[in-house]
């Protein structure tokens, strides 16, 4: 699934941040796992704002991911204020998975 | 396309103080439970009314079955039905009232007392239940995204209610003269409530949310749920009317293959979402769960079995009874808690423990908070412990009971002590 952003090359910064946040039961990255849906940047007001969701809504893992994807940001972006925005519109499904998480999770 | 307006409400889920104390406590129910299985087995063969087989099937069906499917599901329900738990203290409750009301209620069964002992523990399971039906239904009507899986699960829970209250009917029926005839008679109505009613339809709608979840499978058929809800619903309504006013073996035959029917349907759905997954590989923990949805099905047929038995001698056969029994509690019920406990309470204890370092560090993972070989050691006991019990009780030999009987002490020993690792977990960094 394509990230939408309104900054190219920062939100390719950005997802390789949030490349090191796992989904604990899968195994697998949010990034490949399709989980983030846009990361916008406020560059007045340094802030981002990444807009996410996860696999369920009320997901036991739910709060450490979204705390853990904005650690993340902190770490790539440490001068930036960070913002999760969570998401269920659209629904999480496993079409949203990368070509890469798909490999991942066919090896597994 | 994207929503902007997030909500990390979302991301609150139910509190590990509400859900451990279910799991400790479940634990070592189960782990009483195959000791006095062990202690017991000769009295336990003998006769399914005798009292330690009625001490061992309701610390089977309330401290071991219920006690685990309460506290996940305290978990699992707002996950269910995409909203939050209404109460915390509403589920502490139900904890406490059922914590108290299980063993005075088994006390009772097991020293055959139909005194205060099971009278106040059957009190006390139904105020428990009551608690827990408050507690769903609220957060049900609060969420407003209604889907199959919530309705079997609060239809589940009616249910339950509907099995304890004739249990406690029959409880007081040997103090004061409540119903026609013996207790005794009805113990099939209230057990048959119970499975069906109670642990079939639970199992039946979080598995079908949870093994597709776990598996990451593509496969959805809400409409087949809906027709497993209503054969099973509808299998067990006929069953009662045929027992309290019909008595037609016709009937309890149509009951019987609406239920069996749903069962393999439930069967052909998990195996679905098996083939249709896009994880590939499927862990020790899934294959157990699997397991248990197989097993559903020798129930059935012991069942059937009995009743054509009973058709042509028209004399009951006790020890295929006590295997149909065993091979509920024991089997499917057990099976599948062994499963889903450790796909799920390693992560509620990664919560409790982990969530402030979410991201600040690197952080075991929750599978490695348990030891795995131990809990394949656990398969294995299990899987011996639970095929040699059904010949034991069928030849009556007490030396293959007891052989069977010890496999499931240390089926339950092992389970205790991965158990007892996570609830003990102290934060370590990698």
């Amino acid at each position: 699934m394509n990230v939408i952003s309104n900054n190219k090359l920062k939100s390719t910064i950005a997802l390789a941040a949030l490349q090191n946040v796992m989904d604990p039961e899968i195994g697998l990255n949010i990034v490949d796992l399709g989980l983030v849906y846009q990361i916008d940047f406020d560059e007045p007001e340094m802030k981002i704002f990444c807009t996410m969701t996860l696999t369920t809504q009320f997901c036991p893992m739910g709060e450490s991911i979204t705390s853990a994807a904005k650690e993340s940001l902190k770490l790539g972006f440490p001068e930036y204020e960070s913002n999760i925005e969570l998401t269920f519109d659209p629904p999480w499904n496993h079409e949203m998975i990368s070509e890469a998480g798909q490999d991942f999770l066919n090896e597994m | 396309m994207i929503g902007l307006g997030g909500n990390t409400d979302t991301t609150k889920t139910t509190s590990y103080k509400v859900v451990l104390p279910f799991y400790g406590y479940a634990s070592f129910a189960f782990f009483i439970a195959t000791a006095l299985l062990f202690l017991s087995i000769s009295n336990i063969a003998t006769h399914y009314f005798h009292p330690h087989s009625l001490a061992l099937t309701h610390i089977m069906a309330l401290g071991w079955g219920t006690m685990m499917i309460l506290g996940a599901s305290h978990q699992l329900v707002p996950v269910l039905i995409e909203g939050k738990l209404y109460s915390n203290k509403l589920a502490i409750t139900s904890f406490v009232l059922a914590a108290v009301g299980v063993p005075l209620l088994c006390y009772g069964f097991y020293m055959f007392d139909m005194g205060w002992p099971a009278k106040w523990g059957g009190r006390f399971v139904i105020l428990a239940i009551i608690a827990y039906v408050i507690n769903v239904a609220v957060s049900m009507a609060n969420s407003k995204h209604e889907n199959v899986h919530a309705v079997f699960v609060i239809t589940a829970t009616l249910w339950l209610l509907v099995t304890a209250i004739i249990g406690l009917i029959l409880v007081y029926n040997f103090s004061y003269p409540l119903i026609r005839g013996s207790s005794l008679h009805y113990l099939p109505l209230h057990a048959h409530i119970g499975v069906i009613g109670w642990f079939l339809l639970l199992i039946m709608g979080v598995g079908s949310r949870l093994i597709p979840m776990f598996l990451i499978s593509k496969y959805n058929n809400p409409k087949r749920l809906w027709m497993i809800y209503g054969l099973v619903n509808i299998g067990l309504v006929a069953f009662i009317f045929n027992f309290l006013y019909g008595h037609s073996r016709l009937i309890q035959m149509i009951a019987i293959l609406a239920i069996a029917t749903a069962i393999m349907l439930f069967g052909n759905y998990c195996y679905r979402s098996y083939q249709q997954r896009i994880r590939k590989k499927v862990d020790e923990q899934m294959k157990v769960s699997l397991l248990s949805v197989l097993m559903m099905l020798i129930p059935v047929v012991f069942l059937i079995v009995i009743l054509v038995l009973l058709f042509l001698s028209d004399k009951e056969n006790t020890s295929m009874i006590i295997s149909y029994g065993f091979i509920i509690f024991f089997g499917w019920i057990t099976a599948i808690i062994l499963g889903m406990t450790f796909k799920t309470l390693p992560f509620i204890v990664w919560n409790k423990v982990y969530h402030q370092l979410a991201g600040k560090g690197k952080t075991p993972n929750p599978k490695d908070l348990f030891n795995n070989t131990v809990f394949k050691y656990m398969s294995v006991t299990y899987i011996f412990g639970f095929v040699l019990f059904i010949p034991g009780i069928l030849l009556n030999s007490t030396i293959i009971l007891q052989a069977a009987a010890l496999l499931l002490v240390i089926t339950s020993g092992l389970y205790n002590w991965n158990v007892i690792k996570l609830l003990l977990h102290k934060p370590v960094s990698t």
